[in-house]
């Protein structure tokens, strides 16, 4: 210290400042381990019940539930306040019963949170459980036949298949018969034909687990009978209707309780097999998933019109409906009827037929107590929120360029730029709820570790999203020029099968499974809801086929990137191919 | 031409044991207080999440480990400072221990050393 030589004569006083700091700052006391452990011995050593104060509940329970909260409540905003600027800028309207549409998101938001929070604590362990005891105890045809009815009950308890229901409600019956007789008559046997094709897929896909079987020729087979039967029954004017609502089926199925409980299921498996994880297990179940319930309710509408043409409906008989058919109460019991058997199936299944025990009771039982709970919430907020806004955009947008009766002074934009404007809506609509997906950012990771990086993240997500929006934009194109969707779909689906051949088996993969990610809890009801809304304001027949189209689309664009992706990267080769070999 | 291998002494090792996704504001807490830098890797363990009941669902039982190394006198202040943003005093939130290094070593700048032991 230079300084301190022109101060040699004065009395200083050195303090080292880490002396100082130790001193000042927090008081310390030490404590032997080993008379604490002494102490604990002395108690009965088990493990001792720990007192909590406010504070460390806060502390344990704040940043618990903010990040779940903030993860459904990132998923659900972007999109609401996009609905609710548009309506307010573009076509210059409130939002009505703004005060019930906001509770409704809330709602949305908060039970999404529970319910998947619930489904992670209380529904998980049991599929990873099961999945990696099933396989050693019994033979594979008990697997197959727990993996088919696993299937069935996971659709019963996706979230968004009670969308469905509620979106068919709209559909005139005169206009539409067979398709209002799915939907109204025959609306249980409809998720019942949902659910068969989703425990059919899983069954495929154990299949596929345990055999090691290449997913490129299992796409073409479950591809192409379900484009022959569409392009043939969009030929037939009475089968026509039920295409849209088939397809828009396959969509809603690959949701956040299917697909991870029936991958834990399948990777559980396929450890069992001896095949380990490879890199693209799983791949291909989401695909199929999507493709069979499709099939099935094709087979369904065909079933019903051959054996019991649609009567018209007694309307006498829809007097007072009772207590459990009315909103919140239907909401409540949709809620039991959903996750309940769900539950009960897979602890009957790990009791008697996988015969593990499952640990941490305490905390299951709370996860089903939340997925209960959740389920319930969600659907109020689905009937208050996501569709009442949804359907609410639906009708408004046609105002845009057609007379809409919710519009005043409409149409507000003259002739082809009014059909831009909904048509601008639709692509940035799906572009932006897909880049919201938090799903699709798994994926992406997924993807780009697959590749080693030569299929980046941020390309998938915009591929997807870019498809999503250009098939929302093609939906609208459908409902406002009447094109049937079988005329978009079967040349989609066949250049899709096209290109497939041309790609690698990853690319091909990750394209048909990305279909099925983006279609998640709060994408489906909003855009089936405003699909029907918007379907009903123009005068189309009925308003499905948006979701079809926005699951088509995806496919495409990604088997197009991955394609063009190849071609760079090969076109680079000669460069490095010597030090590569 | 013999190498010269800068040692340093006088170095002492926390670790601190967190839940998973909340390493971050340890490490920064810890950088700010005067650490260098800070190692993060992932772990599972069992303790005090066992005995938290309903709670324990709550508590992440993935973990993250920080190991921080830093000066004999900066020790005490890192700890404390890691310490309270860490939480520990909560039951559930983790566990930090300290051990003496015997020796070290890194990337030292040239003038440094110079500046070090030209003193001796």
């Amino acid at each position: 210290m230079p300084a301190a030589k022109g101060w040699a004569m004065s009395a200083e006083i050195k303090i080292r400042y880490g002396d100082f700091r130790r001193e000042t700052s927090v008081r310390k006391v030490a404590i032997s381990y080993s008379k604490l452990t002494r102490l604990k011995a002395k108690a009965g050593g088990g493990p001792s019940r720990v007192r909590l104060g406010p504070r460390d509940l806060w502390r344990i329970l704040a940043p618990y539930v903010g990040v779940r909260f903030k993860d459904q409540l990132l998923a659900v905003t972007p999109l609401a306040v996009y609905l609710v600027l548009f309506q307010i800028l573009i076509l210059r309207q409130g939002v009505e019963d703004a005060w019930m549409v906001a509770g409704g998101l809330v709602a949305t938001i908060v039970g999404l949170m529970l319910f998947i929070e619930g489904l992670r604590v209380g529904l998980m362990p049991f599929g990873e459980r099961i999945g990696h005891a099933l396989p050693q105890r019994s033979p594979l045809s008990v697997v197959l036949m727990v993996a088919f009815a696993l299937g069935v009950g996971v659709t019963y308890a996706e979230p968004a298949i009670g969308a469905l229901k509620t979106a068919g409600a709209i559909v005139e019956f005169h206009r539409a018969p067979l398709l209002h007789a799915l939907l109204d008559r025959w609306a249980d046997a409809l998720v019942l034909v949902v659910g068969l094709g989703v425990g059919l897929a899983a069954v495929v896909g154990m299949l596929m687990f345990v055999r090691g079987w290449p997913i490129k020729p299992i796409i073409f087979a479950a591809t192409v009978p379900v484009l022959a039967l569409t392009a043939w029954m969009s030929g037939v004017p009475q089968l026509a209707d039920v295409v849209p609502l088939a397809w828009d089926c396959g969509g809603v199925t690959t949701g956040p309780v299917t697909v991870p409980l029936v991958l834990a299921l399948g990777i559980g498996v396929a450890s069992a097999a001896g095949r380990g994880e490879s890199s693209t297990a799983g791949f291909g179940i989401v695909t199929l998933a999507s493709l069979f319930p499709v099939l099935g309710v094709l087979l369904l509408g065909l079933a019903v019109w051959l054996g019991a043409p649609p009567i018209a409906p007694a309307e006498v008989a829809h007097g007072v409906p009772p207590w459990w058919e009315v909103s919140p109460w239907a909401e409540v019991v949709g809620g039991l009827r959903a996750v309940v058997p769900l539950v009960a199936f897979l602890i009957v299944v790990a009791r008697q037929v996988a015969k593990v025990e499952i640990e941490e009771r305490v905390v299951v039982a709370y996860g089903i107590l939340l997925a209960v709970v959740g389920m319930v919430i969600f659907n109020l907020g689905l009937t208050y929120g996501l569709t009442l806004l949804g359907g609410q955009s639906g009708a408004a947008v046609p105002g845009a360029f057609a007379v809409s009766p919710a519009i005043h002074g409409s149409p507000l934009y003259p002739g082809s730029l009014g059909i831009a404007v909904a048509l601008a809506f639709a692509l940035m609509l799906g572009f932006g709820a897909t880049l919201a997906e938090p799903a699709l950012d798994a994926l992406g990771r997924t993807v780009e570790t697959l590749t080693n990086g030569a299929f980046r993240k941020s390309g998938l997500i915009y591929a997807v999203a870019a498809g999503v929006g250009a098939g929302l934009g093609l939906g609208v194109v459908k409902m406002v020029f009447g094109v049937p969707l079988a005329w978009m779909l079967v040349p989609g689906y066949a250049l899709a099968l096209v290109l497939t051949a041309l790609s690698t088996r990853e690319v091909a993969s990750i394209a048909w499974d990305s279909a099925g990610v983006t279609t998640g809890p709060v994408t489906v009801p909003l855009v089936l809801a405003m699909g029907l809304g918007f379907g009903h304001t123009v005068g189309a027949v009925e308003g499905f086929g948006m979701l079809a189209m926005a699951s088509v689309c995806p496919i495409l664009s990604v088997l197009v990137l991955g394609l063009w992706v190849r071609l760079r990267t090969t076109r680079l080769r000669p460069a490095s191919a010597g030090a590569m070999a | 031409m013999t190498r010269q291998i800068p040692v340093l002494t006088d170095v002492h090792l926390i670790t601190c044991i967190v839940q998973r996704g909340r390493a971050d504001a340890v490490v920064r807490t810890a950088v700010e207080a005067g650490a260098e830098g800070a190692t993060v890797h992932y772990a599972r363990g069992t303790g005090m999440r066992q005995n938290l009941g309903v709670l324990s669902a709550a508590v992440n039982a993935e973990k993250e480990v920080i190991t921080v190394a830093v000066s004999r006198e900066q020790l005490n202040h890192v700890f404390e400072r890691m310490f309270i943003a860490g939480q520990l005093d909560t039951p559930g939130m983790g566990f930090m221990y300290v051990v003496a290094v015997e020796k070290a070593a890194t990337h030292i700048p040239p003038e440094i050393i110079d500046k070090l032991t030209s003193h001796d």
